[in-house]
């Protein structure tokens, strides 16, 4: 994956994809089921709390969708303020591409893969939000263009099912032709990946800017009604995206007992700092122009902020939510936090809770309270719907946990990483 | 007389019969028109509404019906005849005797008779509508008389803002068709809503309160929040 | 191919851990199938007609025939009632608007009502098209408007203002369905396609009147008390799951009858018409009455129009 390194591996004669090709689906699978106690307590753990969220899932379905707490006032709720947050999880997580490839970081591009892997688990978890909003899961394929009717260019819905939908091939893509080739044993050719990964850049820009346009073109309901929320998206999204991979990265480090990753992550500290902070000044530009201004449209904000009438459900959230994100941004300028990796963790969790309120309750919410007409019907999650998103989370971090388990062994295996590490190893070459 | 709310209830369920049950002055008369263009003239005495679409189109119109009393009313003595009816008194039985006494305008003046009647109605003497000269009819501002069944002839007189509205199709409500080339309609009379002794439209208690979420069971009444 | 566990037993067949992970799997398959077990119970209340089924605007005379008959019996079958659901043509030369006197309407909320009755809406939320609000005279701030009011109307300091769903010229609602499940007929009317919508609730949040509803639950109605002349697109019973709103009582007014809010309409504060009449009710109010719209800085020229009397 290195740019500078021609790939000077001869070309076997023929290279039987199609014999190779499931054989490396199936070492993968294989792979998914092999592993120590504490991966067996965690996996099972998951399975356990994916079960309880497909059967909460399962019942919505059945009996409708009353039993969240969404009404025809507030009418997107938890499912739906987890898909954009995840939809900005899986662009941040291709952070990590654009210093590496376009700066040519060298440490950074060995791990790239674990922001890219990050970025299939979140749009994977994505879309599934989304089902689990949709009142009739069975109509999905009303949605497939040619089949059904699709009201593109209109309907900015479309637009996010387009770019979300691609987004996930894109990555699909670069990390199977990636692992596949490190598999063969042969060096991945830039002609078949180094497209698609400036094109994931500029992908993963859209995908979270057709989020934002998506409320953001809203007349109906001012708090949304602002040019500023696809840059707040962004950024925010560059927050939690870096926050997350920084841990995953320490993560990995102690499963696999290597020592990598330290450049890359002064690197993502680097960009959390910069990006924490203009997060922070766009929320104080929004703060300023609601209050400022004054009048009706406020509103919202208000209850957010202040409550409204009486009803102050979302403050304690949102000042919790301003507080870590404060707190955060404090802990990654102080310039210890490199050597004191408490500090950095605990910044990086403070920052991706943060953010994960602020855009999602933090966001969604205020935009239906008060309604389009005034009213004030407060919204919390069901219990129904906390276990369909734990559900979704619990699989998402399974899917995240067997690739990165899968990508390490694929690496560990390599007759690359063999040479690299000087050593040998026991293992054949696995291209035939 | 207290409003009587059958109007209201048959004008919207649109049952003819319970308008006609029991009502002592007003029952069910029509008068029914069909044809083409036609006007409506403010002192005329059929009040009904122009026909909009005819004037364009020369298209068979359904008609408009309008609500209109009968008649004189008649005033319930208390009695009964042999056959167990009530007997009903009719205006002059008792006022061709009586000596018309133009400042009644309060009902602390009819202790004697017309109790329990309801008179809300600005500062007008009793006989500013109703006809000294003929109890059975009443008279315009003018003292020309007009008949019972013409009632909306006067109303309109005072109330012209309210009868040009009307004659728009914008007062007083319908039921039937917007398009009276499919269907006719039928409209109120201002009686049928107003009480002509105390018009004003009474408070009602409101029905049917909204809910805002049906995940919770119905609660018994519907708190407003506290704004 | 080599595999990823060097246990020595191994070469002997099956192991230990892999009858294990066998185990294991089995049990998780099971588990799952356990856990999705109430999906099954919901696709009996969904024929393969109904998931196949294709838009209003694609289906042939005859495939609509066939889906109104199909329609007609799962209502006999899940609801103990025989209606009729037609499918009402919009009318050449016809555009329809409503007008509402805010210094008539008294408040008392049986249009709302009748709306209830005469859409077949679920019982127990209470649904209807039609909100209406208790204002401050004085003021338009709907901020100062409350739905709840509970005491007699009308009172002297207040006006009432019933809102529904104002059938916009440029409706925010249509743009952004994604699958084209609403649409603006030639008669103003924006309706939906129950057996199109996808629910995804996009609608709701896109229009600034309150006016799309959405079945959270299949509709409760007895028997007794469902209306049973119906209408594809407007008042037959919905399905669980899709969306719905006020659709000016399509199924009466293309036959040229009055919508049953304005029937029940006991202060007769409602108007409703054809546009492009310069004869109708309707043009008069425009013509004569001080009318206003709501919200009418968003541009999407509702035809829904509220006057005073002068």
């Amino acid at each position: 994956m290195n740019l500078s390194t021609p790939d000077t591996t001869p070309t076997p004669a023929s290279v039987a994809h199609w014999r190779n090709y499931p054989r490396f689906l199936w070492n993968a699978l294989l792979d998914s089921v092999e592993g120590n106690w504490v991966f067996y307590v965690w996996m099972t753990f998951l399975t356990a709390i994916f079960l309880v969220g497909a059967n909460a899932w399962a019942v919505q379905v059945r009996d409708g969708m009353h039993l969240t707490n969404m009404s025809d006032h507030v009418s997107w709720a938890l499912y739906i303020a987890n898909f954009t947050f995840l939809v900005g999880l899986a662009a941040g997580g291709v952070m990590m591409v654009i210093p590496s490839y376009l700066y040519h970081d060298e440490e950074m591009h060995d791990i790239v893969l674990i922001g890219e892997l990050l970025a299939i688990a979140a749009i994977i978890m994505a879309l599934m939000f989304v089902v689990c909003d949709l009142g009739r899961p069975d109509r999905f394929w009303h949605l497939i263009p040619g089949l059904g009717r699709f009201n593109f260019p209109v309907s900015m819905l479309t637009w996010d099912v387009i770019v979300l939908n691609g987004y996930l091939l894109i990555n699909l893509h670069i990390c199977g032709y990636l692992l596949y080739m490190r598999f063969l044993g042969r060096k991945p050719n830039p002609k078949w990946y180094v497209p698609f990964v400036f094109l994931s850049i500029i992908w993963a820009i859209s995908i979270h800017t057709v989020t934002a346009f998506l409320y953001c073109g809203l007349g109906s309901r001012p708090f949304w009604n602002t040019a500023l929320l696809a840059p707040r998206f962004l950024t925010s999204a560059f927050v939690s995206g870096p926050a997350f991979i920084i841990i995953a990265i320490q993560v990995i480090r102690r499963a696999i007992g290597g020592k990598f990753g330290d450049g890359p992550i002064r690197t993502l500290v680097n960009i959390m700092r910069v990006t924490i902070l203009i997060n922070l000044l766009m929320v104080a530009s929004e703060v300023f122009v609601e209050f400022y201004t004054g009048g009706t449209h406020t509103s919202a904000a208000h209850y957010l902020y202040f409550g409204l009438h009486g009803h102050n459900a979302l403050v304690p959230w949102i000042w919790s939510s301003v507080a870590m994100t404060v707190i955060a941004a404090i802990l990654l300028l102080n310039p210890k936090v490199f050597s004191r990796s408490w500090m950095m963790n605990l910044a990086c969790v403070l920052a991706f809770i943060g953010i994960w309120i602020e855009k999602g309750m933090g966001m969604v919410i205020p935009g239906f309270v008060p309604s389009v007409l005034h009213e004030v019907v407060e919204y919390t999650p069901s219990l129904l719907e906390w276990k369909i998103m734990a559900g979704i989370w619990a699989l998402g971090l399974m899917i995240y946990t067997l690739s990165i388990k899968i990508a390490i062994n694929v690496f560990r295996r390599s007759p690359l990483a063999a040479k690299a590490q000087g050593g040998t190893t026991d293992e054949q070459p696995l291209a035939s | 007389m207290p409003p009587d709310t059958r109007f209201l209830d048959g004008m919207k369920s649109g049952n003819l019969q319970t308008l006609v049950n029991g009502i002592t002055h007003a029952s069910f008369c029509c008068l029914v028109f069909l044809g083409a263009a036609l006007k409506t003239a403010g002192a005329e005495g059929a009040g009904v509404s122009s026909d909009p679409v005819a004037a364009s189109t020369n298209a068979i119109l359904h008609p408009v019906i309008i609500k209109r009393p009968a008649g004189t009313p008649k005033v319930a003595t208390g009695l009964t005849n042999f056959h167990g009816q009530p007997v009903m008194a009719s205006c002059s039985s008792c006022h061709a005797t009586t000596t018309p006494n133009i400042d009644t305008r309060t009902t602390a003046d009819l202790a004697q008779f017309h109790q329990g009647l309801k008179y809300v109605h600005g500062s007008l003497t009793c006989l500013s509508c109703h006809n000294a000269k003929n109890y059975d009819t009443l008279r315009l501002a003018d003292s020309r008389p007009v008949e019972f069944t013409d009632v909306m002839t006067l109303c309109s007189q005072c109330h012209g803002s309210q009868r040009r509205d009307y004659n728009m199709g914008l007062h007083g409500g319908m039921i039937g068709h917007w398009d009276l080339t499919k269907g006719g309609r039928t409209r109120n009379t201002c009686i049928n809503c107003h009480d002509p002794h105390a018009p004003a439209f009474p408070l009602v208690m409101p029905v049917f309160p909204p809910r805002d979420r049906i995940s919770v069971p119905k609660q018994p009444s519907a708190k407003p929040p506290n704004h | 191919m080599n595999t990823t566990t060097t246990d020595p037993q191994e070469s002997k067949g099956l192991s230990r851990r892999t009858a294990l992970k066998g185990v294991g799997a089995m049990l998780g398959v099971a588990a799952f199938a356990k856990a999705i077990a109430p999906l099954t119970e919901w696709t009996r209340d969904i024929s393969a007609e109904e998931f196949v089924q294709k838009h209003y605007k694609e289906l042939t005379p005859i495939d609509l025939q066939i889906i109104l008959s199909r329609l007609e019996k799962d209502t006999k079958e899940q609801y103990g009632a025989d209606v009729t659901i037609k499918d009402h043509k919009p009318q050449e030369g016809v555009k329809f608007g409503y007008a509402l006197n805010l210094s008539v309407c008294n408040g008392c909320r049986k249009c709302a009502e009748a709306c209830h009755i005469e859409n077949n809406h679920d019982r127990p939320s209470n649904q209807s098209y039609i909100r209406v609000f208790e204002m401050s005279k004085g003021s338009m701030d709907m901020e100062k408007g409350n739905a709840h009011y509970d005491h007699p109307v009308p009172q002297p300091d207040k006006f009432y203002m019933p809102v529904q769903c104002q059938q916009c010229e440029h409706p925010p609602c249509v743009d952004v369905c994604p699958v084209e499940a609403t649409w603006k007929e030639p008669d103003g009317i924006v309706v939906v396609d129950y057996n199109w919508c996808i629910g995804c609730r996009y609608c709701e949040a896109a229009c600034p009147y309150h006016a799309r509803r959405f079945n959270w639950t299949k509709p409760v109605i007895p028997a007794n008390e469902i209306n049973p002349t119906q209408s594809y697109l407007s008042n037959r019973i919905r399905p669980q799951g899709v969306m719905e709103k006020c659709h000016f009582c399509l199924h009466r007014t293309r036959n040229g009858r009055l919508p049953a809010c304005l029937e029940a309409c006991p202060t007769g504060a409602r108007v409703f018409g054809n546009l492009l009449d310069p004869k109708s009710e309707v043009r008069q109010v425009l013509a004569h009455k001080r009318v206003f719209v709501l919200k009418e800085e968003l541009g999407l020229k509702p035809q829904f129009f509220y006057f005073f009397d002068v």
